[in-house]
């Protein structure tokens, strides 16, 4: 049998016009890896990374386990598509495997298998292949239909927005919405004429042949084949173009960040995993708050995404984001959206001029001795409460500190990366790097979660202890080196974007409120934190807009009802209490106040 | 029968409002919310521009309200105003055949301003602290010296956006130069500093005060603003700003800084207007049909304004306002009432 008719034509082209397209983009993008990461993957290619990735891709890509998680209606909808297509290719190639035997069947052969090999055709034919079949094509159909159902209902699924597309992601949803309901009926039709005994296309294929003649059956068997195969072709030639490039790229960004590979703040060709890694789910979309309370609706993650893989990125897109970390937390494929916006930002960054930053190489305004080393931040030389608070605390538990920055330090750095200007952010970073070595410190306490982040990502203090004030406060509490009173006071937190998201700090914070008084959750807390609205990220934005988005935050932890509330960042604390009359303290304030004569 | 109009609040505007109206022939009533008249310029030390004891206005007010026997609610908070009276906290209903509101404004909460230590340091202080220790006569440093150098920060939550507080409150420029006059007139010896964003000397003998503050005073005048302040070990304060005329980041450590305090709209306006039907300002005061013709009138008939309640006023201002807002009202009785 030579398993050729001419309906395979369409089919055929796709399928070599996809494995050509997508084989060309791996191999650019790998070709074009820096050579660190290519390191990384020689490194670790033989290790527990690539069987934990294999583990993860039928976890993330086939069932979609993350999505299920978060809505359970949303995730059968992705496995039902992913999983049950991914089944149809396997069983059908088993079945034609056990019919014809290891025989080189071309691709088209195991596709249209029911058109070459009809049941009569069959000698020692297996029921149960053909109901498994019917199954596995009723699973795809389901999923179909509930995609056809999200695109009006969105809400019963767990969204509120749906992803707007653009014209390539339309042409391939549009055939793929096609492709199962055709294969039906072309199978359905095949039954019809030729017999069979599939629970949907057998029972199907004898409804329609009692209702149509076989005239009619004949005339229509051709062109249902056509239909069903320029489906398929049509959408493999839209796939590299459109979100559907996400099923290529996802499996191999698993395996890659496996092997330990990350994007940094400036671009490299990983970041093209990243970008095209993402199915635009529009999972994405709601958690923003730029969309909630401003009615932004072309900057979220997605669009950005988007925007950045078509080379449509404009810089009030990249730049309109408050690099809060609430899509990143939900993006069921993990993408670092984050560091991918901030790079997009670094593209068109300033090269600083050399003598610029000369005023560092003498400075030192530090003072005092230890090998605790507390390093305020410049924002927190606007709240000054904090500091005190601190310094008392210090004071109490008779700690050797070395102020980093009490008469005025040099900025972490991090304001600068997020605006992208990385090379400028470097001098701080070697400034202070070197600063904090010459005082021989061990432990480091800062009371800015985005100096703490800057600390922790952007530096390298191998051998110093990077703790956010909280933290410390914590750890002395727990080891009983500062004792504090038990109050009635209750407290609602606020978890900083930079503290809880970007560094997983949620626990310390609210035992250390627990140590003094009573914690009260907002509505939206820990991971699922509202952001203050006054992140340095976001250039775009409005005060009158940071409000905005400050005040429905604040609402929430109003009420609670709690006697005062409780952040851990100056910035919050800022934006916080300009939109409330109730009481902002930092958590270093409410210890010190605290403190057990 | 006279009409009777509820004053609400018994300020500089209330008082005025209350014995214009009395002249006129009707009854006024004013619910003060405190324990006793006179709002926010009680416990003031003199008046600009011509250093008038506060008391020197406001007791003669006080006096003629009570000789006028006019009726004084004290100690009740209002929490409801229609044309046809009020409604207090304890849930007594005053009627009314109009109301004036004059419930005037808040003071900036300078511990808001967090960067300039207000409640932290104990060397910093708010214009208003000043005034009190001017009226109480003993202005010195916490441990009870004398200052040798002062500095004065015009706009504190004022013109300032980080804080909400978008508008200019139009009297501390002059009080800013009237206290460091002052203050140099107590502490001789003493450096002062004004730190001002623009000096804005509307009011007659406003400019040739500022003249003679740089001229006779020698107070020196920086433009720009301070951005932070922090207390050294000696408990003085450290003060960072930026000379915008020099183009030059400055620090200077003083002995004492003075926050000129701006007027914030009453954080319970909002609530008061949704109730009453009225519309706010942008910046939370209340807002008046028109700065001209309509000056003193609501969007609603038989509600009217007088004072600091629609926009920050001197108190001259504020008295001249208030005799227009009698003259208001009872224009306003004299044609619903008297057909
Ligand atoms: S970024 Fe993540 S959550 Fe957003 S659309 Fe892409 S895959 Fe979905
Ligand atoms: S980081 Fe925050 S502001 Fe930016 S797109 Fe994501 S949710 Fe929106
Ligand atoms: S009057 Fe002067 S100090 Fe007051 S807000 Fe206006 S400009 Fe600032």
């Amino acid at each position: 049998m030579t398993f050729f008719a001419p309906f395979t034509i369409p089919f055929i082209v796709g399928t070599i016009f996809l494995f050509v397209a997508v084989a060309t983009k791996w191999i650019l993008w790998i070709a074009r890896l820096p050579k660190v990461d290519r390191r990384l993957i020689a490194h670790n290619f033989f290790s527990l990374g690539t069987l934990a990735a294999i583990w993860e891709v039928v976890r993330e890509s086939l069932l979609h386990a993350k999505i299920f998680r978060r809505n359970p209606l949303l995730g059968f909808m992705h496995m039902s598509l992913a999983f049950g297509w991914f089944l149809l290719i396997v069983v059908g190639w088993i079945e034609t495997i056990v019919y014809l035997g290891f025989e080189m069947i071309p691709l088209q052969g195991h596709v249209f298998f029911k058109y070459f090999m009809p049941l009569n055709g069959i000698e020692a034919h297996i029921p149960l292949f053909e109901q498994l079949m019917d199954a596995l094509l009723l699973l795809v159909l389901t999923g179909v239909a509930l995609a056809w159902f999200k695109r009006i209902a969105s809400k019963a699924m767990g969204m509120r927005r749906a992803t707007k597309h653009v014209l390539f992601d339309r042409i391939a949803l549009s055939a793929l919405w096609f492709i199962f309901p055709a294969r039906l009926v072309a199978e359905s039709l095949t039954a019809a004429l030729y017999g069979g005994n599939g629970f949907l296309t057998g029972t199907l294929g004898g409804f329609i042949g009692e209702l149509l003649p076989t005239e009619v059956l004949t005339t229509l068997y051709e062109p249902a084949w056509w239909f069903y195969s320029s489906a398929l072709g049509l959408f493999f030639v839209a796939m590299p173009f459109s979100r559907y490039m996400h099923i290529f790229t996802e499996i191999p960004l698993i395996f890659l960040r496996r092997w330990r590979l990350r994007p940094t703040l400036e671009r490299k060709s990983y970041d093209n995993f990243e970008v095209e890694a993402c199915s635009r789910c529009g999972i994405c979309i709601d958690p923003c708050q730029l969309q909630e309370d401003l009615g932004i609706h072309d900057t979220q993650s997605v669009y950005f995404l988007r925007d950045r893989r078509y080379n449509m990125l404009s810089l009030k897109v990249a730049n309109n984001c408050l690099m809060c970390g609430r899509c990143e937390a939900v993006c069921p494929v993990g993408i670092n959206l984050t560091t991918l916006r901030i790079n997009s930002r670094a593209k068109r960054r300033n090269i600083p001029h050399e003598g610029r930053y000369r005023y560092l190489t003498s400075l030192d305004r530090s003072s005092g001795e230890g090998k605790v080393g507390y390093f305020a931040g410049c924002m927190s030389s606007l709240t000054p409460a904090v500091q005190h608070s601190m310094e008392r605390i210090f004071e109490a538990v008779g700690e050797a500190v070395w102020y980093a920055d009490k008469d005025g330090g040099v900025c972490c750095g991090r304001p600068l990366m997020l605006s992208g200007e990385t090379d400028a952010a470097r001098k701080m970073v070697a400034y202070n790097t070197d600063l904090f070595r010459r005082h021989e410190i061990t432990t480091l306490v800062t009371s800015c979660p985005i100096c703490l982040r800057s600390f922790r990502e952007n530096y390298h203090l191998d051998g110093i202890e990077v703790l956010h004030h909280s933290q410390y406060l914590d750890r002395l509490i727990a080891e009983g080196r500062l004792s504090v009173k038990q109050g009635e006071e209750s407290y609602s937190y606020h978890d900083p974007c930079e503290l809880g998201r970007g560094s997983e700090v949620y626990d310390e914070p609210r035992r250390v409120i627990e140590a003094v008084g009573e914690l009260r959750e907002p509505r939206h807390s820990r991971r699922d934190a509202l952001c203050c609205g006054s992140s340095l990220a976001n250039t775009v934005i409005g005060d009158e807009q940071q409000l905005r988005i400050a005040r429905r935050m604040t609402r929430e932890l109003e009420e609670t009802a709690a006697d005062a509330i409780v952040t851990a960042c100056p910035l919050c604390h800022k934006a916080i209490a300009r939109s409330t009359h109730h009481t902002v303290v930092d958590i270093a304030e409410v210890v010190a106040r605290n403190i057990a004569e | 029968m006279a009409h009777r109009v509820v004053i609400v609040g018994g300020g500089a505007a209330g008082m005025q409002t209350a014995l214009e109206l009395k002249s006129r022939g009707i009854e006024p009533v004013i619910v003060e919310r405190d324990i006793e008249l006179g709002g926010k310029a009680r416990g003031w030390y003199k008046l600009f521009p011509s250093f008038t004891p506060a008391g020197d206005v406001m007791r003669p007010l006080a006096e003629r309200v009570k000789r006028e026997r006019i009726r004084c609610f004290y100690g009740q908070e209002v929490t409801e105003f229609a044309p046809d009276g009020v409604i207090l906290r304890s849930g007594e209903r005053i009627p009314a055949d109009a109301v004036v509101v004059a419930t005037g404004f808040t003071l900036f909460d300078a511990h808001r301003k967090q960067e300039y230590g207000y409640g932290l340091y104990d060397n910093v202080l708010t214009s208003v602290d000043l005034e009190r220790m001017m009226n109480s006569g003993a202005v010195t440093l916490a441990d009870g010296s004398m200052p040798r150098r002062i500095a004065i920060l015009h706009c504190v939550g004022s013109r300032d956006e980080k804080v909400c507080q978008k508008h200019c409150s139009k009297v501390c420029c002059i009080t800013g130069v009237k206290q460091a006059i002052e203050l140099k007139q107590m502490f001789p010896e003493a450096d002062i500093f004004n730190f001002y964003m623009d000096i804005r000397m509307f009011g007659p003998g406003y400019e040739e005060l500022y003249r003679e503050a740089q001229e006779r005073h020698n107070i020196h005048f920086v433009r720009g603003r301070i951005s932070e302040a922090a207390e050294t070990i000696n408990k003085r304060i450290q003060i960072k700003a930026e000379d915008t005329l020099t183009g030059r980041p400055l620090r200077m450590t003083v002995d004492m800084l003075v926050l000129l305090v701006g007027m914030s709209a009453n954080y319970e306006n909002a609530e008061l207007a949704k109730r009453a039907g009225l519309e706010l300002s942008p910046n939370g005061f209340f807002r008046t049909v028109d700065s001209f013709l309509g000056a003193v009138r609501s969007q609603r008939e038989g509600i009217f304004f007088a004072g600091a309640a629609t926009a920050p006023k001197s108190l001259a201002d504020t008295l001249a306002e208030a005799s227009l807002t009698a003259s208001a009202v009872d224009e306003y009785l004299k044609n619903s009432f008297n057909k």
